[in-house]
């Protein structure tokens, strides 16, 4: 294990103990039910206390695990991978997700949303205006097209009530 | 006798044009999803299933099992042709197809695997046919004790097997998963639970959009992280392009063993294709007299991995079905899409619907036969279909991820609990969680509440029922058995006392399949 994976698993670890009991304490403070004088064995809060305690006992044993020397070094672990890739991509689905579905109708928010991808992922490196402006359209064509499609898909073909 | 009749009528039900119509569709949509890296087989269905709200029930069960099988089988195209296994349940696969391809044998090796898919799935097909009725009948005689049993086993057995490394890491997914399904009305005096006053969450949380963040969005998260893939330059459809029957008859012993060990990978709970493609070539590896091939282009190794990975398809249906407990990611899907379109999957199945066990099997062998008749043809285009650059792929993939959840209950927070579990999904993915377990804590969260707590209430509150009738002893072994192997002492001890040999290459990881 990397330091890096170390340093994950003891947050993760304090993160899972303290959602563990979080269970534990909600399970044991739900309502019992007497008022309808079900048996104690079957009170609401029953289940997610047991799972509350498990939790809390593994996210021990995680940090426990998570001790002493690393086995690795963190560049044998690395990924070839691009964060700002992923920034992107999830900047553009959440403002897509929670952002314009709901506030602007389904097939504009998508075609917008889609050729935005488009366009920011294929952008060419190069100042080269025309084929700047080749992106620019391909990726709003592309994106009202699907947009269409799908929307025409799910509104027509299987009567969903676009958001 | 009875069975091959009501199997053989379940088979002449389907028979007709609009059967065929749907197989065809289904069949190839399933293979460009498999085949395309950063869709998977789960994906595909989870996103189906939300386009078969309008269809008649046999239809479109027909058409995600169709989905399910093209899917599982379209990894292999990427797995050979570019390293890239289409769906984790192709790894194995790319062990020795690529080799293969890469000496100019890529038309064969794909020939190969195709025969692998559809025997692997054939075999898997006889043993559903075969064990679930019965399953289904022994599975009358379950309890409250015996359920909650099967509950945690399942999630215990999916974490031990599906965390690579880290069974731990397994185990806190399917509790996690487990703590999802405890949100909402309890299932015995409907008392609502960390709802925190979001009448939203009254009902609980969704299993689709659920799955569809865990599965879908996670997935594209991952492929937009990663950098563009180096694709091999290999002479794509060179070589034969139909597999050699003395190939087939030579390799016969690894196709029946994979299918068995597929099928019986495929009846243990949240396991999934991926770990039946390993246990399926790493025995093949053990007892081949070519062992020295394997990882370097082995025939054999490739059908080995091939129909391991789809008996499993088969397999997992036989506890889905008879017990409601899937064997798999994708069937976890499908018992959600069954409940949606009216069949109660559970012990109940063999009273109700006795037929219908034979109307899957005639329609997982409808499958079979469509990914046996376009694999062999359509080699050429499904190597143009993996050239669709993912800058364009993955922004309609998130859009069906987003529209599919919302068209099953028209509500936007089911929008919103997409988008958490695609980002708990892939925190999670990232720091070695799998996600198989914490998928089936979905599902059995609820068999494993109320049967604890209806097994309390009829014991009078006494523990002992749960470890003193036969079938819950048994299975409170087991997992005790399971749980202690995974304690790094006890490893290290049966380590010692079987050791074995290390498979070439990568180690088999759970995966989302």
């Amino acid at each position: 294990m990397s330091p890096k994976a170390q340093r994950a698993d003891r947050l993760t670890a304090a993160v899972l103990l303290a959602l563990g009991l979080a269970f534990l304490a909600g399970g044991a403070m739900m309502d019992r039910l007497e008022i309808r004088h079900i048996h104690p064995a079957s009170i609401p809060g029953l289940v997610p206390m047991f799972l509350g305690a498990i939790l809390a006992l593994c996210a021990v044993l995680l940090l426990l695990g998570a001790r002493g020397p690393a086995s690795e070094t963190d560049a044998q672990n690395a990924l070839d991978v691009s964060t700002p890739n992923l920034w992107i991509t999830l900047g553009l689905t959440l403002v897509y997700a929670l952002g314009l579905v709901g506030r602007v109708p389904f097939t504009p928010a998508t075609a917008v949303f889609i050729a935005c991808f488009v366009a920011v992922f294929t952008w060419p490196a190069e100042r080269d205006g025309r084929e700047r402006l080749m992106t620019l359209g391909r990726s709003a064509v592309y994106g009202l097209a699907l947009a269409l499609v799908v929307s025409t898909l799910f509104r027509d073909g299987f009567l969903v009530r676009l958001p | 006798m009875d069975r091959l009749t009501d199997f053989l009528g379940a088979l002449g039900g389907l028979m007709s044009f609009a059967t065929l119509f749907h197989v065809t569709w289904s069949t190839l949509l399933g293979i460009f999803v498999g085949s395309l890296p950063g869709l998977t087989a789960t994906m595909g269905v989870a996103l189906l299933t939300t386009l078969t709200y309008t269809l008649d029930r046999d239809a479109a069960i027909l058409v995600l099992i169709c989905m399910y099988v093209g899917a599982i089988y379209g990894g292999s195209r990427s797995a050979i042709l570019l390293n890239i296994p289409g769906t984790p349940a192709s790894a194995a696969t790319a062990l020795d197809g690529f080799p293969l391809a890469q000496r100019g044998e890529a038309g064969y090796a794909m020939a190969l695997a195709t025969a692998g898919s559809a025997l692997g799935t054939i075999v898997g097909i006889v043993l559903l046919v075969l064990l679930a009725p019965p399953l289904g009948e022994a599975a009358l005689g379950f309890g409250s004790f015996e359920f909650f049993w099967l509950a945690v086993f399942g999630i215990v057995i999916s974490g031990q097997l599906t965390a690579g490394g880290s069974p731990l890491k397994g185990y806190i997914a399917g509790i996690l998963g487990l703590m999802v399904a405890m949100v909402g009305s309890d299932g015995i005096h409907a008392h609502v639970r960390f709802s925190f006053g979001v009448s939203e969450l009254n009902g609980g949380i969704g299993l689709i959009p659920a799955m569809v963040g865990a599965f879908g969005f996670a997935e594209v998260l991952t492929v937009m992280w990663q950098r563009r893939a180096q694709v091999a330059s290999v002479q794509t459809g060179s070589g034969r392009s139909l597999p050699r029957l003395s190939d087939l008859w030579r390799y016969k012993g690894t196709i029946g063993r994979s299918g068995v060990i597929g099928t019986l990978v495929g009846i243990i709970p949240g396991v999934g294709e991926d770990i039946g493609a390993w246990a399926s070539y790493a025995l093949a590896r053990r007892l081949s007299p070519e062992r020295a091939e394997f990882g370097k282009g082995s025939r054999e190794g490739l059908t080995a991995a091939e129909t391991g990975n789809s008996a499993v398809v088969p397999g997992a249906l036989i506890p889905a079905l008879t017990l409601a407990v899937p064997g798999s990611a994708p069937a976890a899907v499908l018992i959600a899409a069954l409940f949606i379109h009216g069949v109660r999957p559970g012990p109940m199945i063999m009273l109700e619907q006795p037929q219908f066990i034979y109307s899957i099997a005639a329609m997982l062998l409808l499958a079979t036969i469509a990914i046996a008749v376009f694999g062999l043809s359509l080699t050429r285009f499904f190597v143009m279909v993996m050239r669709v650059p993912r800058e364009y792929l993955m922004p309609v993939v998130f859009t069906l991820c987003l529209i599919g959840p919302y068209a099953l209950t028209q509500r936007v927070f089911d929008i919103w609990v997409m988008v958490a579990f695609g980002i708990l999904g892939f925190v999670l993915r990232r720091m070695d969680y799998p996600m198989p377990p914490l998928v089936l804590g979905i599902i059995l969260g609820d068999l494993l509440d109320k049967n604890l707590r209806r097994g309390l209430t009829l014991s009078d509150g006494d523990l002992s029922p749960f470890f003193t009738r036969p079938i819950s002893a048994a299975f409170a072994v087991l997992i005790a058995l399971t749980i202690a192997a995974s304690i790094p002492g006890v490893r290290r001890m049966l380590a010692r006392l079987f050791p074995r040999r290390r498979l070439a290459g990568s180690s088999p990881r759970g995966g989302s399949q």
